[in-house]
């Protein structure tokens, strides 16, 4: 017993001792990121990742390595387009921004984050584009070919939310979209009744809204749901890890633009000239063809396009331009026709 | 009608203990068992060596370490602070005492999303207090220092409800005796006080570490999410799942289910042992 209570006498200073100790290896571990060199904050749309770390970031630190002798490291973070756009407008110290749609750099132009205008830059500041599909699981059970047949009955689809995510207000253009120009094809007047009334039959379909398309994807890949509309290139990194799904490409669909980004606020006078560096070089052949690999096509060149055999055929491709530009695509489609007309209808 | 009462008087057996023993393990495994031990299946689903690679990536073992200290200090902070505030919540009575009890305990119930934005409505570079700073090149925001600000919020509570009930019962007597004999306040705080508080502390403190450590809704809006940067383990797991690389998610989510199961079967023995007095 008398043991027990020296102890327990001596416990508390051990106890401190072991405090002091605890607080001495608590120094905040090193980022690898903050070891020298130059290091470029990057926030990204969710999709953009493996192409940016497999290939832009790794050859353009070797570009600038071989040419100016510095190291460049590069921290990014990704998840939904709005999303990041959002953590920006909170103050996050993101120095280039990719994203999946252009009203999103615009709402940063609007509170001062960017002060360039990025659309004078080469090809209206688009980096990439990619069309939007639907995948399905393998045998296509439920016989989906068009983005209507989403709407039939026992369909249970998984589709990002367009609050958060830009992937999923592109997707919900495209199929918009897609009704108005089948339709004007077959009756040579774009149909937008028929058009809000697919929509609204696809959205009763919907049982998951992920965050981001990258999260939807996830979402679907555990099993969930057995169609997604989502950019073509996730259906084609799904295929290339074996997943067991099909790609399925509407007959009209939209193809993306995603725009990069200076914000300029959050820049350093002294990093300017190896940002503007990087920026150039997203348009430069090499990383355009780096692009194509990851599934994504070039805005620049169509060949670079034809080398990537995996791209689906799209009979009739469209882009934001057939609303009108994001300016008006935004308060006429996602806000007057699917937030007053789709969602909140129940 | 009595069948299961006279059984029990006969054999002498009582059939209900092992009957509710059963029910309770039984109506545990889908609601806690499974969930967990799917995290060990998927985790380790593709082999040691690549569970033990998605552990080893630099980013896994830095969100870790992150994990570790932010939520070490903010223990510290909060396990100090309990320790006052019990103190002199407990001591002393006086107007607003009720008030600040009932003010202390608010972080339990505010949903954590709501302490993040909070905390970048007050400290946010367009924040309240915020805006001041920043023109100083003050950033608090999107660093560390923003995550051991949300972990000291969310586990306020915490140490403070655990020492608290044992001020209040503890016997003045002693404190008292330590006086009449000359000891100082000081003294007899550190001398008498303070070892009998020893099993609420270090029960306070490895519950406000194991909440800390696990804290996730706060942390990804007041930390950036910076891979390597300033992403901790929970936000790590969530940006892995997100990506796709469920693997990796699980190693990490592995190591803080064992962690928490390591933390709470010190907590049940370290009480047994310090609180006997």
């Amino acid at each position: 017993m008398r043991v027990v209570a020296y102890m327990k006498r001596r416990s508390l200073p051990g106890l401190f001792l072991l405090l002091v100790l605890l607080a001495a290896s608590s120094c905040l571990p090193k980022p690898p990121a903050e070891s020298g060199g130059i290091n470029i904050t990057l926030y990204g749309f969710s999709v953009m990742k493996e192409s940016l770390e497999k290939a832009i970031y790794p050859a353009f630190a070797a570009k600038w390595k071989r040419e100016h002798g510095e190291d460049v490291r590069f921290t990014s973070s990704f998840a939904g387009s709005e999303t990041i756009t959002n953590q920006i407008l909170q103050g996050v110290g993101a120095e280039i921004g990719i994203f999946s749609i252009d009203r999103d750099p615009q709402r940063l132009k609007e509170k001062g984050f960017v002060t360039a205008d990025w659309h004078t830059g080469p090809h209206q500041g688009i980096i990439n584009k990619t069309p939007f599909v639907i995948l399905v699981r393998k045998g296509n059970p439920k016989g989906i070919h068009d983005f209507a047949d989403l709407a039939k009955p026992g369909v249970r689809l998984i589709h990002p939310d367009p609050v958060s995510s830009g992937g999923a207000q592109w997707s919900i253009l495209g199929i918009y979209g897609s009704e108005l120009k089948l339709s004007e094809k077959q009756s040579g007047e774009p149909d937008k009744a028929r058009a809000l009334q697919t929509l609204q039959a696809i959205w009763k379909n919907v049982i998951s809204t992920p965050g981001s398309a990258r999260e939807a994807r996830t979402t679907f890949e555990l099993g969930n749901g057995d169609a997604l509309v989502t950019y073509e290139l996730e259906g084609l990194l799904m295929k290339q890890a074996n997943a067991p799904i099909e790609i399925v490409v509407p007959q009209a669909t939209i193809f993306s633009e995603h725009p990069a980004v200076v914000i300029d606020r959050n820049v350093p006078a002294e990093k300017r000239q190896v940002i503007d560096a990087f920026m150039q070089y997203l348009w430069s052949d090499e990383a355009q063809q780096a692009f194509v690999k990851f599934n994504f096509y070039s805005v620049t060149s169509d060949a670079f396009n034809t080398a990537n055999k995996e791209f689906g055929h799209v009979e009739i491709p469209f882009g934001v331009d057939y609303f009108g530009g994001w300016a008006k695509a935004y308060p006429d489609v996602i806000e007057k026709i699917f937030r007053d007309q789709v969602q909140r209808r129940k | 009608m009595s069948m299961i009462p006279t059984m029990r008087h006969v054999r002498g057996f009582d059939v209900v203990r092992p009957l509710s023993i059963g029910m309770l393990m039984f109506m545990m495994l889908p609601l806690v068992f499974l969930p967990l031990l799917s995290i060990f299946i998927f985790g380790t689903s593709k082999g040691l060596a690549s569970f033990w690679s998605a552990l080893t990536a630099s980013e896994a073992v830095f969100a870790l370490k992150l994990s570790m200290v932010t939520s070490f200090w903010a223990t510290v902070f909060n396990v100090v602070f309990g320790l006052f505030a019990a103190y002199v919540i407990s001591r002393h009575n006086f107007w607003g005492r009720n008030a600040l009890i009932v003010t202390i305990s608010l972080p339990t119930a505010i949903p954590t999303a709501v302490a993040g934005f909070a905390l970048l409505l007050l400290w946010g570079p367009y924040g309240t207090l915020g805006r001041f700073l920043a023109p100083h090149g003050i950033q608090i925001m999107f660093t560390a220092g923003a995550i051991i600000l949300a972990n000291i919020f969310v586990t306020f509570p915490l140490a403070f409800g655990v020492i608290k009930p044992v001020f209040d019962t503890m016997s003045r007597s002693l404190e008292e005796a330590s006086a009449t004999i000359g000891a100082t306040r000081w003294q007899t705080f550190w001398h008498v006080t303070l070892p009998s508080l020893r099993g609420a502390i270090v029960s306070g403190a490895l519950l406000t570490f194991a909440r800390a450590v696990g804290e996730f809704g706060s942390t990804i809006l007041v930390s950036g999410n910076l891979a390597g940067r300033t992403q901790t383990a929970p936000l790590y797991i969530f940006a892995k799942f997100n990506e796709g690389q469920i693997e990796a998610a699980n190693a990490i989510a592995i190591v803080l289910a064992l962690f928490s199961f390591l933390i709470f079967s010190v907590l049940f023995f370290a009480r047994e042992w310090l609180d006997v007095d």
